[in-house]
This record gives C-alpha cells, structure tokens and sequence, in this order.
C-alpha cells in the first residue's frame, strides 16, 4: 500500500507540501486558518486555470508562453469595450475576454498545426505580437477602481457562502473557486475520457506514431491552444476583478511562475505524462511560496530565484528519471522537442 | 551548399533595400557617421547576444538564458570595478582582470545550462528557461532590484571609445566574429557542433562525445553573452538586473532570419551578420522616427513568425523539387 502511494510523483509532492504548511503554521499560526486558505483559493484560483492549459499544452509536447499576452488582451480588452458600451454585465465581459481569448489561440494554433513552427519561437512570436499590438492600438493607460464598470467589483467580491469571526468580521469562499472546480473536472473528464484527450497524450509521447495511428493532430492542435487561449480569457477577467484595476502592462512576464507550478506538478515533455492532481499541487506550491517568502525570512527579492530554481531542479528530476530509465532500454535516441 | 548561397544573397538584397528606403525616408539621418557609429556600438552588444544564441541553435538546442547571463555577468563585473572585492580596478590590468573575470562566471553560467543539457537529459528550452529566471534571481538577489552606476574612466573607453572613426565595440565584435568564424569552419568543435545538431543519433555513432560538444556549446554561449554585458554595461555606464530583456526575442529573429535552422544542423555566420544589419537599420530608422516601442516590440513578434513562416514554404517547395 504504502509502495504504492510513493510510487505516484503526486504523493512527494503532496508529502513536501504538508510539510511545508506545517512549518508555516509553526512559524505563523495565522496561517492555517480558514479564512486564509479561503484567501490562498481565491488568489490562486486564476494561476491554477492558466495552469491547466499549461499542463495540456506540455502535455502535448509543446511549450506555450504567449497565454500571459492573451490574458491581458481579453482582460483589457473587455473592460475598455463594457466602458465604452457603458454596458456592465460580467457575462458580456467573459464573453468578450473569452472569444478574443480564442480567436487569438487560432492564430497560435495556425502556426502550430499548419505551418508546422517549432511551438516556443511560434508562441514567442505571438507573445511579442499580442502584447505590442494591444500597447500600440488600444494604449497603455490602467483603469482605475472608479472607471472600472461596476459588474467587475461585484463579481470580484461575491462569495458562495460567508462566514463571521468571533470579533465580527467577514469572510467567505468566493465564487472563483467554483469557476476552478468548473475548468478543473473539464479539464480531467477531456484527458481522461474523450478520444480527444487520449489523443494529446500521443501526440505528446510521439507525433509521428499518432498521425500514423489515425490521430487527427492538426485538429487535436487546434484544441489544445484554442483551450488555452479561452482559459486565458476565463482567467483575464477574474485577474481585473480580483485587483479590481486594469493595467495592461499586468500579467506579461509570469509565464515563468505558471509554468514553474505545471513542471514542479510532474508534467513532462519527453512523453505524455502528467496528471490534473499534481499541476493543482504544483500550483498550491507556487503560489504558498509565493506569498510566505518574507514569512518565512526571504525578502521578495527572492521571488524570481525561486521560480529559477523550482523549474530547473523540477526538469532536472523529471528528465534524469526518465535518462536513467532510457539508459535501460537504449532509448537514448531522444527524440527533439520544441 | 546553394540553398546557403541563395539565402546570403537574398539576404543581402533585403539590407539593400531597407538601407536604400531608410535613406530615402530619412535624408541627412540616416546616412551619417554619428548614425552609424551609433548603430555600431549598438549592434555590437545585441550581436555577441545574437551569435551565442546561433551557435546553440546550431546545436539543435536553443538559449533562453543569454540576457540573464549578460544581467548577472553585468551586475558581478559592476561590484568588482565599484572595489567591493577589494581590487582596484581604474587600472588597466584592473579592467582586464573585470573582463576575465566577468568571462568566468558567465562561462560558468554556460556551463550550468550545458551540464543540465548534456548530462542530466534537460530539454535546451526547459533547462535554460529555468536558469533564465535563476540567473536573473541571483542578479536581483545581490543588488536588490537596483542599478550600480558611474565606473572608472579607463572601462569606460570600452562602450564608448573610438579606434579611429570605428567604435570600441565595434571592433571587439568583430574580433569575436572572426574567432567564432574560426571555431565554426577550422575547428573540429565546430564541425562536430553542426553533426550533432543535424544528427545526434549519427554523430554519436560516428565516434563524437554529444555531451562534451554541447557542454562546450554552451560555456562558449555564456562568454559571449558576457562579453556583450562588459560592452552593455561599459556603454551606458550603469547597471540594473533585467536590462536588455528584449533582446531575446530579437537574437532569436535575428538567428533564425540569418538562416540559422532552430532545429539544428545550420546557420552561418555571414547570414546572421547580415540579418543583424537589417534589423540595425530598421531599429535605427524607429529611434530616427521616434516610433514607439510597444509597436517595435509586435514588430519584431511579426517578423519572427512572419519569417518563420517564408522558410516552412521554401522548405517544402525544395522538398517538391528534390521528389
């Protein structure tokens, strides 16, 4: 039994994770309280669905680093368009983040699947493009708190159920949680139940063996970047009506954080591999670390050396594993991946 | 060898051409010595960036880490010629000593990048994006987020000293140009370079040791972004962990419209020299025009893929041709 567990990647992870939130509570018994891990869901809720099309994306053998780009677009995109509308309805404001959100994962996906470019110089590219685009056409000025449409604020601050403390104040599980349960089990019943997924896990162990085994892979493609371009967008709107402010300048240049909890959740790019469960634990890790590094003596200035390191000793243990294993059957003929 | 050729010459017609219309759109601008010395000094930094990067490509790999090497590289070199490693640095055996040893760590940093590749199995792309955020952390870590600034006269004749009319960067680029040219077609590092880019399975059964030739790889990838940090830091006579970001995305447009293969096995010097011209002149005419940078920025995102794009037709259509 206990064999078992431990040979699951998910179980170390879930182990050192325990451990960690125990030492934070040693160290600030404030921290293990309700009311925070309803604080920690609602802050993380938006990372852990980027994560998702992540974990599809690598899943699939490819890299993509252009979602940071589409997620500010749909994000401020929406917000200067219910402005101008003077519409405020937050559905309106998903709809319109999300179908950018898709439109721009086609473009990926066209020079994925079709032109056949290598997914990181292709995403790259995007990301550049997306981004400059938006800054030049729309501009680079934030909206603030007070020009926000109002719909953004409510969303931001509606709770499925709320709590009182003892000295009056209170606090509640917001409704992003149900937005992540949402993505979370589509995101699962996709990979482990439709012919779709089973295809993203082939084209990921082997393209080639895929297309001959009847995958269609530009069709399977398409999905899997239109999924994170949509995702993107999901995550674009709860981004603003979290912070409740909408600066385009947001969100471009965390791609180094999302993809750090994806690779820290066990999902490789040798093969198809990875579950749903470890890139949610990647991310509870990421995002832990994140904001407790001056809890636990680290000044921020720490932040994007731990992203470093995570991700370099994350592939590390993933690509030696997978080495030492090769070594066995001669298959150090290892195939490229971009 | 003629898909190489043609591409020079193509190449070359392009720079023609965008130098013909940047004259023609910028009288008495664009065509000035302060012009090009500027553009000179400029594209030396972004050069040595662009040629490390090449050179992993060439390898079949890919380089994400260049500018955090130059940032660190940039930042330790600061902390020596401001005397806290307690050596006086205003000499000129003192800048020497700041460039050798800023060769060390960013040298050393290549090597990190090219263990965790050759060795420890890492994709070039995960491995370097890792210690891209690592280097970069360890940059932040020591200064604190901020710049160092204001370095002894004697370095600074490195950014901003002329040889004649040639500036000082110029002319170290072109030294590094002609030694990795040498290393590139004389050297048997080099041969074996672009044979395991093509063909690892191959060059492994041919007897050559993948993992010392990619290790090499990358140690020389980090001098180069190190020296480019010594000419980056020197020229504006200051520091700030994260200067030059954007350069990534061009060195990897530059490499690939130079007619580098980022899948391995080609890439020619001559070609990203060229292609580095072309995106100098084009970079020059938006300061000259004062466009701004956000638009420079989906301009350079266009032409990756844009260019990315013209080499997938012109590949099948030689496929077309060989069947």
């Amino acid at each position: 039994m206990i064999k078992k567990i431990f040979s699951y990647n998910e179980s170390y992870l879930f182990f050192i994770l325990l451990a960690f939130v125990i030492a934070l509570t040693i160290v600030n018994p404030s921290f293990f309280t309700l009311e925070n891990l309803f604080d920690l869901l609602k802050n993380s809720a938006g990372t852990a669905i980027l994560a998702m099309g992540v974990f599809i994306v690598l899943l699939s053998g490819g890299i993509d680093v252009s979602f940071t780009a589409i997620a500010i677009a749909g994000e401020y995109v929406a917000v200067n368009l219910l402005n101008a509308l003077g519409i405020s309805n937050i559905y309106l404001a998903f709809a319109i983040s999300c179908s950018l959100g898709i439109l721009l994962g086609v473009i990926n996906a066209i020079l994925i699947s079709i032109f056949e470019l290598p997914t990181l110089i292709a995403t790259l590219g995007t990301l550049n493009f997306f981004h400059g685009a938006l800054l030049t056409f729309l501009g680079t000025k934030a909206v603030n708190v007070g020009q926000l449409p109002n719909c953004f604020k409510v969303f931001g601050s509606k709770n499925i159920f709320t709590l009182i403390k003892s000295d009056g104040t209170q606090y509640g599980l917001s409704v992003y949680v149900l937005i992540l349960i949402a993505v979370v089990i589509i995101s699962w019943i996709i990979l482990r139940f439709t012919m779709l997924g089973r295809g993203i896990y082939a084209i990921g162990g082997n393209k080639e063996a895929a297309k001959r085994g009847g995958f269609n892979v530009v069709k399977i493609q398409f999905f899997i970047y239109c999924y994170v371009g949509f995702l993107a967008g999901i995550m674009g709107v709860m981004h603003v009506s979290l912070i409740q402010y909408s600066n385009p300048m947001y969100i471009v240049g965390d791609e180094l954080s999302v993809i750090a909890a994806v690779v820290l959740g066990g999902a490789s790019i040798t093969g198809g591999s990875g579950s749903v469960i470890g890139t949610l634990l990647g991310v509870s890790m990421i995002t832990i670390l994140e904001k407790n590094l001056v809890l636990i003596g680290l000044s921020s200035y720490w932040h994007k050396f731990f992203i470093g390191l995570i991700i370099t000793l994350g592939v590390s243990a993933t690509y030696y594993q997978a080495k030492v294993r090769g070594r066995k059957t001669l298959s150090y003929l290892k195939q490229k991946t971009y | 060898m003629f898909g190489e050729r043609s591409n020079i010459i193509a190449l070359s017609v392009i720079m023609i051409a965008v130098a013909i219309l940047m004259s023609i759109f910028l009288p008495n601008k664009f065509l000035t010595l302060i012009n090009f010395q500027s553009m000179t000094s400029q594209m030396a930094e972004f050069g040595l960036l662009t040629i490390a990067m090449m050179l992993t490509m060439i390898t079949g790999g890919i380089d994400l880490s260049v500018v955090s090497t130059a940032s660190l590289t940039g930042i330790i070199s600061a902390l020596i010629l401001k005397g806290h490693v307690g050596i006086d640095a205003s000499s000129t055996s003192g800048v020497l000593l700041v460039i050798l040893a800023a060769i060390i760590v960013s040298g050393f940093c290549g090597l990190i990048n090219g263990v965790l590749i050759a060795k420890v199995g890492v994709t070039p792309i995960l491995a370097t994006l890792g210690t891209q955020g690592l280097y970069l952390g360890l940059a932040i870590i020591i200064t604190k987020g901020h710049g160092i600034n204001d370095f002894p006269e004697k370095f600074l004749f490195i950014g901003s000293g002329t040889i004649g009319k040639v500036p000082m960067p110029f002319v170290i680029f072109i030294g590094c140009v002609l030694l990795v040219t040498l290393i590139l077609r004389r050297t048997s590092l080099g041969l074996s370079m672009y044979m395991v880019g093509s063909n690892p399975t191959a060059s492994r059964f041919s007897g050559i040791n993948n993992s010392i030739i990619l290790i090499k790889t990358y140690v020389i990838s980090g001098a180069l972004a190190g020296l480019s940090s010594i000419i980056m830091i020197s020229r504006v006579n200051s520091v700030r962990p994260g200067y030059g970001y954007a350069y990534l995305l061009q060195a990897i447009l530059v490499s690939i419209l130079g007619g580098t293969d980022p899948y391995g096995g080609s890439g020619s010097i001559l070609g990203v020299l060229i292609a580095l011209f072309i995106l100098q002149f084009l970079r020059s005419g938006f300061n000259i025009l004062s466009i701004s940078p956000f638009f420079g920025k989906s301009m350079w995102g266009f032409m990756l893929i844009l260019v990315m794009i013209i080499n997938f037709f012109l590949e099948k259509n030689r496929q077309r041709i060989r069947k």
